[in-house]
């Protein structure tokens, strides 16, 4: 009360031209501004200008394939070539999908359930195995595939549907592991307790309660695990070079001794970007900490 | 004792305390170990072995350290390694260095910038085998989209040819990198930015600090532990570096983009010599190794902040 009376009358304040604290944007601010989206556009460019111009390829009659023409009468005929055509690779997009689902059907439990072990239970061995898990990322895949090569070759695997997914699994359980024990870390604990307390036992909670709530993080884990088998192409190149290849492999089958054949190229190769681009998008926001496991959040 | 719900804990072994979470950990563990162990320990047996393919089918007699020798004084292995180690810097420096600048100019909240954040992700969702096909394909000397715009801004552009040339060869690998990592770093680092509160960067500009300063003194170390993580990161993939090689030079012109598991590669699947691949294949994991170790130390001191 006694603040107010002492305050000076605000009227001559309020008469004069406040200044205001912020000045109205002057020729810097809007240059500023200009430069940004300029370099935004830039970026946006460069980001995306390879893949629109794959896309734009694979439409282009064969005489256009060579030129940087924008406009053409788009044609199937690169698509016709590659799904049943000249240079048929519908045999590889079977492999690629049977072998990136299997993958994904085998890895998801087995790495639900360690990542809930991982999440839930202090044990001897945890941050070791925690650490042991990342470090399976940095060994080179030629140390991996060159045993198996030898192994499968001797067992009759080379070139099987089997001996990918075996070899798959080397790097996406250890991955959707990580990937999983974020999603787990992240559920209430409370609900596990009360629904413990209800009788429920170790297998009904991880089927009815753990993983109906890390659905999401299965989803976002499935959709990581179909995307690392999807474009391996070390392994594949090392041990299904014909009857098992996946379609990135198969694309080699596209440099032919008279060059590459770049129209049919694009054309498979938006077969095999186009449902990666969709899956990333839908994982977008789990990208960045996806890919380093866990190390930036 | 008033009776509860919830039976008294028991007594139980130190084992079988652990019991349940080591059942669960076992089938992931079992198939981790038999898809990496194995073939780790089966490689560095071999590389002590002699075993060329196209002489016997099981793995020969044991020779000691002989082929380990012969990685140390073979040329084409130092070629190799030269070349993983020109290529791990360029492609490092630029990806981080265009990462970086990727994320500062995208930290702010207008709507073209979160439009092009969301599509950040795109070119690394890109098979690698397949960014080394397109952009072979622009750069092709004589029709490459690429290619011809270069040629219009650089004049002296138009006498490269970009696969051809030992040094544009190498760039070009490099550059598929740089297009699939630079946006995902830009993406970390604007996670980092993120969590820098804005108060700190307000305050220095109060204290009159220019953007260069603010930069330097302010945004620069605290994202610091940030980019050390991301520069291991780019710099473990790089040495692993095979799907461009395969699908841009095939490790040409000459031995010029020939990196480390690309050697392996050919000596084990083209020269079908399994012992002596194995031996370099272990070399390579001992570079690895030492790389994730700092990786690991790096994660381990961020986590702890």
């Amino acid at each position: 009360m006694t603040d107010m009376a002492v305050k000076p009358a605000p009227a001559p304040a309020r008469s004069a031209p406040a200044p205001r604290p912020r000045r109205r944007p002057g020729g810097w601010a809007i240059v500023r501004a200009a430069l940004r989206v300029l370099a935004t556009l830039a970026i946006l460019f460069f980001v995306l200008f390879p893949i629109l111009w794959m896309a734009l390829t694979a439409f282009k009659p064969a005489r256009d394939a060579f030129s940087t023409a924008v406009v053409f009468a788009p044609t199937l005929d690169n698509f016709a070539a590659i799904l049943g055509g000249a240079s048929d690779l519908t045999g590889a997009l079977v492999n690629s999908v049977l072998i990136a689902v299997a993958t994904t059907i085998v890895s998801i439990p087995l790495a639900l359930l360690a990542a809930y072990a991982f999440s839930r239970y202090r044990f001897p061995g945890h941050r070791g195995m925690l650490l042991a898990i990342v470090a399976t990322q940095f060994i080179p895949g030629v140390a991996i595939a060159l045993p198996f090569l030898t192994l499968f070759r001797s067992l009759g695997l080379i070139d099987t549907h089997l001996a990918l997914v075996v070899v798959n699994l080397s790097l996406v359980v250890p991955y959707i592991t990580w990937l999983l024990k974020g999603f787990v870390d992240g559920l209430p604990i409370e609900i596990e307790e009360a629904a413990r307390l209800d009788g429920c036992g170790q297998v009904s909670l991880l089927w009815r309660v753990i993983t109906p709530l890390a659905a999401p993080g299965i989803f976002v884990a499935a959709v990581f695990s179909f995307l690392l088998s999807w474009n391996e192409f070390l392994f594949p190149t090392f041990l299904a070079r014909t009857d098992a290849s996946t379609l990135p492999v198969a694309l080699m089958t596209l440099v032919l001794p008279e060059g590459v054949a770049w129209g049919q190229m694009a054309a498979a190769g938006l077969l095999v970007m186009a449902p990666m681009l969709i899956m990333a998008l839908l994982v977008r926001k789990h990208f960045a900490e996806g890919m380093t496991m866990g190390a930036v959040k | 004792m008033v009776a509860t719900t919830v039976p008294p804990p028991r007594p139980r072994s130190r084992m079988r305390k652990h019991a349940v979470p080591y059942l669960h950990l076992a089938p992931a563990l079992l198939a981790v170990v038999l898809t990496t162990v194995y073939p780790l320990v089966s490689a560095l047996i071999t590389s002590f072995r002699h075993w060329r393919l196209n002489e016997t089918r099981e793995a020969g007699e044991f020779v000691g350290l002989e082929q380990y020798q012969r990685v140390f004084t073979d040329d084409t292995f130092f070629n190799s390694a030269l070349v993983t180690l020109q290529f791990t810097v360029i492609s490092v420096v630029l990806s981080v260095g265009l990462g970086l600048g990727i994320a500062l100019i995208l930290n702010n909240r207008t709507r073209l910038s979160a439009l092009t954040k969301a599509l950040l992700i795109l070119p690394f969702a890109v098979a690698p085998a397949l960014k080394g096909f397109s952009w072979r394909f622009m750069l092709n000397p004589d029709t490459g989209v690429y290619d011809q715009m270069l040629d219009t801004v650089l004049p002296f552009a138009d006498d490269i040819n970009w696969l051809g040339d030992p040094f544009w060869a190498l760039m070009v690998i490099a550059l598929t990198e740089v297009w699939g990592w630079a946006p995902l770093i830009a993406l970390m680092l604007l996670g980092g930015l993120n969590s820098i509160s804005p108060e700190v960067r307000e305050a220095a500009t109060i204290d009159g600090a220019n953007a260069w300063q603010r930069f330097w003194r302010v945004t620069f170390p605290l994202l610091r532990p940030l980019l050390l993580i991301v520069i291991f990161l780019k710099a473990v993939f790089s040495v692993k570096i095979f799907d461009q090689v395969v699908t841009t030079t095939g490790g040409g012109p000459g031995r010029a983009t020939e990196s480390l598991n690309f050697f392996a590669y050919s000596q084990g699947f083209t020269f079908l010599d399994i012992g002596y691949a194995s031996a370099v294949s272990w070399v390579i994991v001992l570079v690895l190794g030492v790389l994730a170790t700092m990786y690991l130390i790096a994660m381990a001191k961020q986590e702890a902040k």
